[in-house]
């Protein structure tokens, strides 16, 4: 989340799109219900009416798989009627960039295109730049190759009628929600957008994200109280852990792992291709260098270039996502697989064929509080032969999170600490204890190898106490950083160096623990204004509640409204003050020519409207799911180019004439992701204790299924079993030329823990989006019948 | 002391069933999940064992309109109460906090409350003694009167995370319902405050959504005048003349005609 | 620093004691359940602030507990977010603890083997590190085309999304700095 929790009170309008937080995040309606209170208005934009439908105060229905058509339409409609916000469109954004003669886009397809590979040459989308490469711009955004003139050409072809064809949106609600969500673009006035997987999981989900970025920077909702763009995260610590580097293409704080390549052969080289020109990531080394301390301490030094070799390089090019990773497995690459609470036997796309690959593994460790459907793979409850399975499983039982103590990062980055209330149970055990017992045993297996293949092992220190259990504040210590001579912590990562002096396990996180002690325990709930609890644990990074807030004050400095004042330039203090953190360096003032470039991460300063990052192109763009009821209304590319297929085993194709219906996943209030842990709680599987399928009334009675029939529901990958709830809130599509039904299903369910049913991840595809390879979980097509 | 009411406020709540498990949570209520109900609804109604039920009512509204319509349906804790009148043990009484609440010492599970109960809230649970031998007592929803006693909102109200769950004063609170129900009704124009008059109101009010039929809930409910004569005059005079035991027999014909004067459980929920 | 926890009650009285019958399943005594619970049962007990272990909106619990249960849980009342309001799924957090599906030993299950053999913590950590170092070692890349790479693609980790921070933080260092894994992936991918 670019904003926070109790910030959503603050919103006049909240579009909800790709999320259903009365479901899966409840305790925020606490803040939006406060919102409406004080007159904000509530949209919901679904393909099925949930419970957060019911709380809006619109519900317009999209065809899954559609954001990009909906919000490409919304932002066409801002632009047309001039409901975006002039200043800050003109000030804050990238709008008046001049983009280089090279870039066209032509009937769905951009220019640089190289179909071999199915990728683009994204230089062929740079900005325009003089001698000295400084970017050219045309302030009054009337140039035709300005980023204003070009978002304006590709969107003016998301007509409403073209959209509504494509969504299946009723006509008058779509124009409703566009006029109700585009009266935020006036000065002063907020709106948010909230979503999750229903955006993210879908072969376009990066860029319907950039969609949304888009649509908030025209209506100058982003930086200020009451805006933004939030990403409602589902677990407890996904922000954490994705900001302690558990994926394969980053490190800590969300810097790159290096390649096996020329370039990456050497620290320095490295560190010159993933440090921009500008921007706060300039200071990219200094990051990495503590990082690299923070690993190695004392063997991390000038001569071996901070312990940079001792890290792994991936071998060039090489995906190795989830999926990328099962493929492995299937092919039998992978050995061993180490689970630390993670269940892709429920949870994984194609989850039945990925529970198969786990028979080519050699060994598995699964850590958890209960029995999974993976750990348990090789049962014959699973549908598994055990004599013919050869893994060897050793399962580790973990503790809850309130039988340990350690801190969590949630949805707006509050990194909040939790304290031990009672011994864990039986003889389960802390991850922490797990990890730490591990590290040790091996460290002490290879402490005298004099192979150079051990030498990382070698080189990694471990001084988190002597005892099985260790010292969680060394750990904690060592996050933030120190000064490696001093043991001094470090303040905050303005104080980092490349030179090896400090050490700092993750960057971002570097100032929760000054000297002073442990910001993440802060229990102060006083509300010092706009409700940012400033002193309430601590956020990261600097403790900024707002990202960007810099953007919540006009050109001036001055709030752009006295209802919603996040930073203020005061020019008899000289330097930013207010409700937050400022995103922006402090004393800064008008006379700075950089004082109006609010983004400080980005080079140039000003608000992406247009983006050369992502892989399908600078802006966003309609294309069909990979399984898809109907032509590409927008042009005759049907589906994303940049888009990389994995094993094609892993992956079969359903077609609209064998599978016509379209099909989504989701979660519900009562269970928690593949029901691991939910599943197995009374209280929980009294609520929900039986797996379903939604279907509308129509398709019910074309298919003679009554509600409460069990029904089977296939797909290419597979079948499943589950009961039919007939329902007024699923109602077939009306697109452009034909009716399309729908059903959804809820993907918590397997065959272990209390409530037990089929499993919906047996039907999804194995693909996913070509920036972030998140899989299509949200659009496929399926066909059902009575059992 | 002040008059404190539990105040529901269907159109805040968003479905989420804290309110049923921190039921369950507080008062150590045990599971009974329940065959697939064809909609998100657990429980058909409240049970002896659940004191709480989330109704999920797909309504479609005369209008046009369709609305997903929740409530949280438990004791309403009526001021004059049916299962009080009906119970011939005295067990059921009104503690000074309104709360209709059963002394399991003096419930010999007869069920005449059972049958009494306006609401159909109130049921027998069934237990086991040392011997193995089985015994029944009326259950339903106490308003978690032992939290009242310690200065605590009852469990549901202090998990309802919209406010749709309020325990206030009574006054502030049927003030601000009437507000509530002003600006609520643009959206829901048959919206109610329902507090019926006919028992004297109750000390768990409700702004519903629509009419109280489409919850079904009865429009205007009474005590039966039969179960007043019985409560009121035919007991205290037939214990005094035959004794306990043999008014509980008495008491077994008197039930059924009251059963017969209610004309049955009005309505029924109307859910997919 | 400071870990002040309150207990937020809207009102005082004192006064009779209604008759309630608290505990009851079936098969218990009723009788002395009743017994146990006229003492209310939190009273004595002080609460341990935790946050919630499911979505990320971080709201704060707090956990009644003594030395061996887990006695009741709660919203925070003190917590700025939840404000002492938690959904169903905070709500029954207390059965995280008591739920009979929990693990509480370590188990084995032998290369084709139908079952799982309970074992102990020595020996279900020597079997995880001998697998570990035979795979690593077997499949290790030293140097990949005269570049340095130190790298194993023979062994994968998932998970962390429920974990903390800090056990993040030391999962990345031994997995990734240390041992040389390259396949790390966890929930935000999927």
């Amino acid at each position: 989340m670019t904003n926070h929790w109790n910030d959503l009170q603050h919103a006049n309008v909240l579009m909800i799109i790709g999320a259903n937080p009365a479901e899966n995040h409840p305790i925020s309606f606490r803040w939006i219900t406060k919102a409406k209170e004080n007159g904000g208005k509530l949209i919901s934009v679904d393909p099925r009416y949930t419970r957060t439908s019911q709380m809006a105060d619109m519900y317009g229905q999209l065809r899954s798989g559609t954001d990009i058509a909906f919000i490409g339409g919304m932002i066409n409609y801002v632009l047309e009627n001039e409901l975006y916000h002039k200043e800050y469109v003109a000030n804050y954004t990238n709008a008046a960039y001049l983009v280089t003669d090279t870039y066209s886009f032509e009937d769905g397809m951009f220019s640089g295109y190289d179909e071999g590979k199915r990728s683009y040459d994204k230089t062929k989308w740079a900005f325009k730049t003089d001698e000295d490469g400084k970017v050219l711009t045309d302030p009054t955004l009337k140039d035709p190759n300005c980023v204003f003139q070009l978002m304006k050409k590709h969107f003016s072809r998301y007509d409403v009628d073209t959209v509504v064809g494509v969504t299946g949106t009723d006509k008058k609600m779509y124009l409703d929600i566009c006029k109700t969500y585009g009266s935020t673009g006036e000065v002063g006035k907020a709106g948010t957008i909230l979503y999750a997987m229903g955006t993210t999981q879908h072969t376009v989900g990066t860029q319907n994200i950039r969609s949304y970025a888009i649509l908030q920077l025209l209506l100058g909702n982003i930086g200020i109280q009451g805006g933004g763009v939030n990403a409602l995260r589902g677990e407890s610590n996904v922000q954490g852990s994705t900001d302690f580097g558990l994926l394969y293409n980053n490190v800590t704080g969300y810097m790159k792992t290096p390649e096996a390549t020329e370039v990456d052969s050497t620290y320095q080289g490295f560190l010159d291709r993933i440090t921009p020109k500008a921007g706060y990531w300039v200071n990219t080394p200094k990051f990495y260098t503590s990082m690299l301390k923070s690993f190695y301490g004392d063997n991390a030094t000038k001569e071996n270039e901070f312990g940079y070799h001792y890290i792994p390089k991936l071998s060039a090019g090489k995906n190795y996502s989830f999926m990328r990773l099962f493929d492995a497995m299937y092919r039998g690459e992978l050995e061993g697989l180490l689970l630390f609470g993670s269940n892709p036997a429920v949870g994984g796309p194609n989850a039945r064929q990925e529970k198969e690959s786990l028979s080519n593994l050699k060994w598995m460790v699964a850590v958890d509080l209960f029995e999974t459907e993976t750990s348990s793979f090789w049962q014959k409850e699973a549908g598994a032969d055990p004599a013919s399975i050869q893994t060897e499983v050793i399962f580790l039982p973990a503790c809850a999170s309130f039988e340990k103590e350690g801190s969590v990062t949630n949805s707006g980055r509050w990194m909040q600490y939790r304290w031990q209330a009672i011994k864990p149970k039986g003889e389960s055990k802390a991850d922490l204890e797990i990890v730490h017992m591990l590290a040790r045993k091996l460290k002490d297996y290879y402490k005298n190898s004099s192979n150079p293949a051990d030498l990382p092992m070698k080189a990694m220190t471990w001084d988190y106490g002597e005892h099985d259990h260790p010292d969680i504040d060394l750990v904690c210590r060592e996050i933030n950083g120190y000064d490696m001579k001093t043991k001094k912590q470090v303040k905050g990562f303005g104080d980092l160096k490349d030179d090896g002096s400090t050490c700092s396990g993750n960057w971002i996180y570097c100032g929760f623990y000054p000297e002073e002690g442990n910001l993440s325990k802060r229990r102060d709930s006083t509300n010092e204004g706009m409700s940012n609890f400033l002193n309430w644990s601590y956020a990261w990074p600097a403790n900024r509640r707002i990202l960007y807030n810099r953007a919540s004050a006009d050109l001036n400095g001055k709030a752009w409204s006295k209802d919603r004042v996040g930073i203020e330039w005061n020019a008899l203090e000289g330097k930013w003050m207010g409700h937050d953190v400022p995103d922006f360096v402090v004393t800064k003032g008008p006379d700075d020519p950089t004082f109006k470039d609010p983004f400080i991460m980005i080079a140039g300063g000003k608000g992406a409207i247009y983006s050369t990052g992502l892989n399908e192109g600078p802006l966003p763009e309609h294309y069909e799911p990979f399984e898809n009821p109907m032509l590409n209304s927008f042009s005759s590319v049907q589906f994303n180019p940049a888009v990389q297929f994995g094993e094609k085993e892993m992956n079969p194709q359903g077609d609209v004439s064998k599978y016509p219906i379209v099909a989504t996943t989701y979660r519900l209030s009562e269970h928690w992701q593949s029901g691991a842990m939910t599943r197995s709680l009374p209280g929980l599987a009294e609520l929900v204790p039986h797996m379903f399928v939604e279907i509308s009334e129509e398709l019910a009675k074309e298919k003679g299924i009554k509600n409460k029939d069990k029904i089977f529901v296939s797909s290419a990958r597979g079948e499943i079993e589950a009961y039919a709830m007939v329902t007024k809130r699923f109602k077939p599509y009306k697109l452009k030329d034909k009716t399309v039904h729908q059903i959804g299903m809820p993907w918590h369910f397997g065959y272990k823990g209390i409530a037990i049913g089929a499993t919906a991840n047996h039907l999804t595809p194995h693909i996913g989006d070509a920036n972030s390879s998140i899989p299509e979980y949200k659009a496929f097509l399926c066909d059902v019948r009575r059992a | 002391m002040a008059d404190y009411i539990k105040f529901v406020d269907v159109t805040k709540c968003d479905g989420c069933r804290a309110c049923m498990v921190a039921c369950k949570n507080w008062n150590d209520l045990p599971e009974e999940p329940q065959d697939f109900s064809g909609s998100y609804q657990s429980h058909e109604k409240v049970t002896a064992n659940t004191w709480n039920v989330l109704t999920f009512n797909e309504h479609q509204r005369s209008d046009g309109n369709f609305e997903w319509l929740f409530r949280h349906q438990s004791c309403l804790h009526c001021v004059e109460a049916a299962c009080e009148k009906a119970c011939p043990e005295d067990a059921i009484s009104h503690t000074k906090f309104g709360s209709v609440v059963i002394d399991a010492d003096k419930c010999v599970g007869c069920g005449y409350c059972v049958q009494g109960c306006t609401f159909d809230v109130v049921e027998l649970a069934t237990y086991k003694d040392k011997y193995g031998k089985e015994y029944r007592k009326a259950q339903k929803c106490d308003l978690c009167t032992s939290r009242l006693e310690e200065g605590l909102k009852p469990a549901c109200v202090t998990a309802c995370h919209t406010d749709c769950l309020i325990y206030d004063e009574k006054d502030t609170v049927l003030a601000e319902a009437e507000k509530r129900l002003a600006v609520v009704k643009e959206r829901f124009p048959n919206a109610n405050i329902y507090n019926p008059q006919g028992i004297k109101g109750t000390t768990s009010v409700y702004l519903l959504a629509d009419k109280p039929s489409v919850y079904g809930l009865p429009e205007n409910p009474k005590v039966p005048l039969s179960q007043i004569v019985w409560k009121d005059y035919a007991q205290p005079l037939g214990k005094a003349l035959f004794g306990v035991t043999t008014m509980a027999v008495v008491g077994a014909v008197i039930s059924t005609a009251i059963n017969k004067e209610k004309g049955g459980h009005e309505g029924g929920q109307d859910h997919e | 620093m400071e870990m002040n926890v309150t207990r937020r009650q809207f009102l005082k009285l004192s006064g009779a004691v209604a008759a309630t019958l608290a505990v009851v399943e079936l098969g218990f005594d009723e009788k002395k359940a009743r017994a146990e619970s006229s003492d209310f049962k939190i009273a004595k007990l002080k609460p341990t602030p935790t946050i919630c272990p499911y979505c990320a909106v971080g709201c704060g619990i707090l956990v009644y507990s003594t030395e061996d249960d887990v006695v009741y849980t709660e919203g925070d009342p003190d917590h700025p977010i939840n404000e002492g309001k938690l959904c169903s799924k905070g709500t029954t957090v207390r059965q995280v603890y008591t739920s009979e599906k929990r693990v509480t030993k370590p188990r084995y299950r032998a290369p084709g083997s139908d079952k799982w053999e309970e074992v102990d913590w020595d020996f279900a950590l020597d079997k995880v590190a001998k697998n570990i170092i035979e795979t690593r070692d077997r499949t290790f890349i030293q140097k990949e085309n005269g570049i340095t790479v130190n790298r194993t693609d023979s062994i994968a980790y998932l998970g962390g999304a429920a974990l903390d921070n800090e056990e993040c933080h030391l999962l990345q260092k031994l997995f990734r700095a240390g041992l040389g894994l390259t396949y790390i992936e966890h929930q935000a991918r999927i």
